[in-house]
């Protein structure tokens, strides 16, 4: 290495690292030969980010069994060897000092270190008892979108195939089913055809309630890269506040909350109006229907519904868009009419590749399955959708949202690749792989998260067991749920995690679990794509596997023969995957991930599919057939347009409570902040929440910039200090405050309300008052 | 000491700039500019709190889209 020093060294291959992922082929000349020399000890392995739902390609260095260096994986086509700022801390959330380490049971007001074997016994015996008792609806699983997908597949194998109960359910409830409830409504099948690809071929990008520069930065960041060498390229940011991604949008349209409801329907309206749709390809390939309105809020307990479709025709369908002329729809959403009318052309302009992509404005909705609904009918009147660089995008906030809550099916209703216990037939089927009579599977769906975080409060459910999430931080209305787990008479609450969150804090036993690459796990993030990681290092002290807890309870509970594994994960893949065969739903053999830097499924004779439902790229089209919807035979493989209305809002600004509170996320942390709270610099970065509100609003109320205020809803009470000009502004009538803080349990104020059809709550509208603290 | 290497993204026309803007900065190294107008700069502080301090820097100069991550070492922090 003659003269230079370990550093430079080091420095040499940061440089070379970052030359390589920029593609400066003409900068070899610049990378110091030595560079990867001096890292000959260092071994290397790859893995997904532990984080968001882009699913970006790590690899992960080691030396003595710890984690000493990271870096964008190079060959990762999600993110081609660049992660985002939160690839910082993607080492240290193993390594904070709160680590848990060891079982804990409590006692009375203290918790006491176990064995795993006093924890194990105890957990089984409050199952066995609330079932014998009670039944086995009594009982539940709470996962998340941060299950690997064999820790997924083991608890609704289980508990579905074992236990004889659909209480599972995952965090992914809370922000993505609206997604599943849009895509399952509208297409026949779950997530989406297009891929990230998209964000590098299109020309034309509509972001609804997406803050993509915060939230999905690498995404947005190939979205940038692609207007840095294309001019044509027009990024329009809808929102309810100014981000810095409506900073670095060509236009930022401003609306109401709740009207983005309305304003779909005036962009179908000029559409319609103008003749700017695709008649053949309606014909070919859609129908309409309007299904049940007026439809509620699952503000009630036990609240059901179930819609009644009808099939509609086009006439009936342009007879219902009538009244949403951009003139009523200016009024209702503040967009003025002529900017209506501009972006419906814009969304229509054959000369262009429009993509829309939305997250949680449009998934945390009442109204979430209906907006998701009208995003897509825009892209189906106009035939944007099924080509390369034009599609409709829903983006995941977990790594495993889509691979293991979603294609796994850890709902209460689901069962994996798309099927549903309503169905016999997929009952049977279900039975048929896991080795067990059909009658175990329950034909009903119990609770979802909200319902079940309900039963647990009014004593319905006596024993929930959560894993890898944190509930009495996140769900909405958080007061009664927080209370409710503590309601004694039989209640008993298991949490694996890796730190102590606001979760374990209610907990009667904690189990320390491994994390991210002290396991081998599987992943699919927002674009289909699989992807398998390999254990790296060991967990610390006693931390075990989720994957192992679940089927260790099941062993205790007498059904360990739903598990007859040597190598359970691969074993588990295997199984698995045999439910999506034949159906659209492929998964390759488990050795093809182990190399691969992940699948888009399906994946047929070897081959991933980059767009779905498209001749040439899908091998389920055959050739001559163009685009078909084959997921839908009930609509004869077409997609159906909805006829969905604007409906308000539950709860609106009134005299009492005259502003909206929305909620969400920014760049430094993740969710509940227990990972990335962990890390000291972030803290420092962005150590508390803060209310974002308007300097007009402010002004009004004489409140200064950095003065506390106190934010008052129907539900609850938080005192935090106002920040009038921060990276995110709120506009007029509206502050937003983000969700990570857990000192500061803003979900208190938020009240849950949900989507009838999907069960998501709206974390992003309630009405709330502001007084100086 | 942890070191990173990582990429800026400059708005259009601003790379030079932008470039000996933070080539001021202590602990900001700029290594290139490529012909795309990217920025490949190394980061390093005492500890990861200062590089991450200095990233976020980053993200308030004028000029500066976006800045990614490609590699990080810090093999020499107990954690
Ligand atoms: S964009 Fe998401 S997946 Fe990619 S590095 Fe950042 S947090 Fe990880």
């Amino acid at each position: 290495m003659g003269g230079l020093s370990r550093r430079d060294f080091l420095k040499a291959s940061a440089a070379a690292a970052a030359f390589a992922a920029a593609g400066a082929s003409a900068a070899a000349s610049l990378r110091p030969k030595d560079a990867s020399a001096s890292e000959g000890d260092i071994r290397w392995g790859k893995a997904p980010c532990r984080f968001c739902g882009t699913g970006c390609g790590v690899l992960i260095g080691v030396r003595d069994g710890r984690i000493v260096a990271t870096k964008g994986d190079p060959q990762a086509p999600v993110n081609k060897g660049l992660n985002c700022i939160k690839g910082y801390f993607l080492s240290k959330i193993l390594y904070g000092t709160d680590r848990l380490t060891k079982p804990l049971i409590r006692k009375g007001d203290t918790m006491v270190e176990a064995s795993w074997d006093e924890a194990m016994t105890l957990i089984a015996g409050k199952f066995k008892e609330s079932i014998d008792k009670h039944g086995p609806d009594s009982v539940a699983m709470y996962g998340s979108g941060q299950w690997t997908v064999f820790e997924g597949y083991a608890a609704s194998k289980l508990f579905k195939g074992g236990i004889g109960t659909n209480n599972v359910e995952p965090n992914a409830r809370l922000c993505m089913a609206s997604s599943v409830t849009g895509f399952m409504s509208t297409f026949g099948g779950d997530e989406p055809m297009g891929c990230f690809d998209d964000l590098d071929l299109g020309d034309t990008f509509f972001l609804w309630g997406a803050n993509m520069a915060e939230c999905h930065p690498v995404l947005f960041s190939r979205m940038i890269d692609n207007r840095l060498r294309n001019p044509q390229v027009k990024i329009i940011d809808f929102a309810t506040r100014y981000t810095r991604t409506s900073q670095m949008a060509d236009q930022y349209v401003k609306f109401n909350p709740q009207t983005d409801l309305a304003l779909l329907n005036a962009i179908a309206h000029v559409i319609i109006r103008d003749k700017l749709y695709d008649e053949q390809f309606i014909k070919d390939h859609v129908v309409f229907k309007r299904g049940k309105e007026n439809i509620g809020y699952g503000l009630e307990d036990k609240f059901k519904f179930a819609d009644e479709p009808k099939l509609i025709g086009f006439d009936e369908y342009k007879a219902f868009l009538k009244p949403y002329t951009p003139e009523y729809v200016a009024k209702l959403s503040s967009v003025p009419a002529k900017t209506i009318v501009e972006l419906a052309h814009l969304y229509a302009d054959k000369s262009r590749k429009v993509n829309s992509l939305w997250t949680m404005g449009f998934n945390q909705h009442t109204r979430g399955t209906w907006v998701n609904n009208l995003a897509y009918n825009v892209h189906l009147l106009t035939s944007k959708i099924c080509k390369p660089g034009e599609n409709p995008m829903s983006l995941t906030g977990q790594p495993s949202a889509c691979g293991t809550t979603r294609e796994v099916g850890t709902f209460t209703h689901r069962l994996p690749a798309d099927m549903v216990v309503m169905n016999p037939e997929h009952r049977e089927k279900a039975a048929r792989i896991w080795g067990i009579d059909p009658k175990k599977i329950p034909a009903k769906p119990t609770y979802n998260a909200t319902e079940m975080f309900r039963a647990l409060d009014r004593g319905d459910i006596k024993v929930v067991w959560i894993q890898v999430t944190n509930p009495f931080q996140s769900l909405p209305n958080l007061s009664r749920y927080r209370k409710g787990a503590r309601k004694g008479d039989g209640r008993f609450i298991v949490v694996s995690d890796i730190y102590p969150t606001r979760s374990t804090e209610l907990a009667d036993v904690i189990l320390p679990s491994a994390c991210w690459i002290e396991k081998e796990g599987m992943f699919g993030n927002a674009e289909r794509r699989t992807q398998h990681w390999f254990k790296q290092i060991d967990p610390p002290g006693e931390a075990r596997n989720d994957l192992w807890q679940t089927i260790e309870l099941a062993k205790r509970l007498g059904y360990g023969s739903l598990f007859p594994y040597t190598y359970p994960e691969k074993e588990i893949w295997e199984e698995y995957r045999k439910f999506g065969e034949g159906q659209g739903k492929d998964l390759a053999p488990y050795e093809s991930y182990t190399k691969a830097r992940g699948l888009c499924w399906p994946v047929v004779n070897g081959k991933e599919t980059t767009y779905r439902y498209v001749e040439g790229f899908d091998p389920y089209v055959k050739a001559g057939e163009g685009i078909k919807f084959y997921k839908n035979k009930a609509d004869h493989y077409k997609a159906v347009v909805w006829a969905r209305p604007y409906e308000p809002a539950p709860e609106v600004p009134d005299r009492h409570y005259p502003f909206w509170l929305c909620t969400g996320r920014v760049l430094e942390h993740w969710h509940t902040g227990t990972m990335t709270g962990r890390v000291p610099e972030i803290m420092r970065a962005n150590p508390s929440a803060v209310c974002e509100m308007h300097p007009v609003d402010a002004g009004r109320l004489g409140i200064k910039d950095h003065q506390k205020v106190k934010i008052t809803s129907r539900r609850g009470t938080i005192i935090l200090p106002v920040n009038l000009n921060g990276r995110g502004k709120a506009e007029k009538g509206n502050i937003f405050v983000a969700f990570f803080d857990e000192g500061k349990l803003i979900n208190e104020l938020c009240l849950d309300a949900y989507c009838p059809i999907s069960g998501e709550p709206d974390y992003k509208k309630c009405a709330v008052k502001i007084e100086k603290a | 000491m942890p070191v990173s290497g990582v990429i800026i993204t400059c708005a259009e026309g601003c790379s030079a700039e932008v470039s000996s803007r933070i080539s001021s900065i202590n602990g900001v190294e700029v290594h290139g500019i490529l012909p795309d107008g990217q920025i490949v700069a190394v980061v390093e502080a005492d500890t990861v709190d200062g590089e991450v301090e200095l990233v976020a820097g980053l993200y308030e100069v004028e000029g500066i889209q976006a800045v990614r991550l490609a590699y990080h070492n810090f093999e020499d922090i107990a954690h």
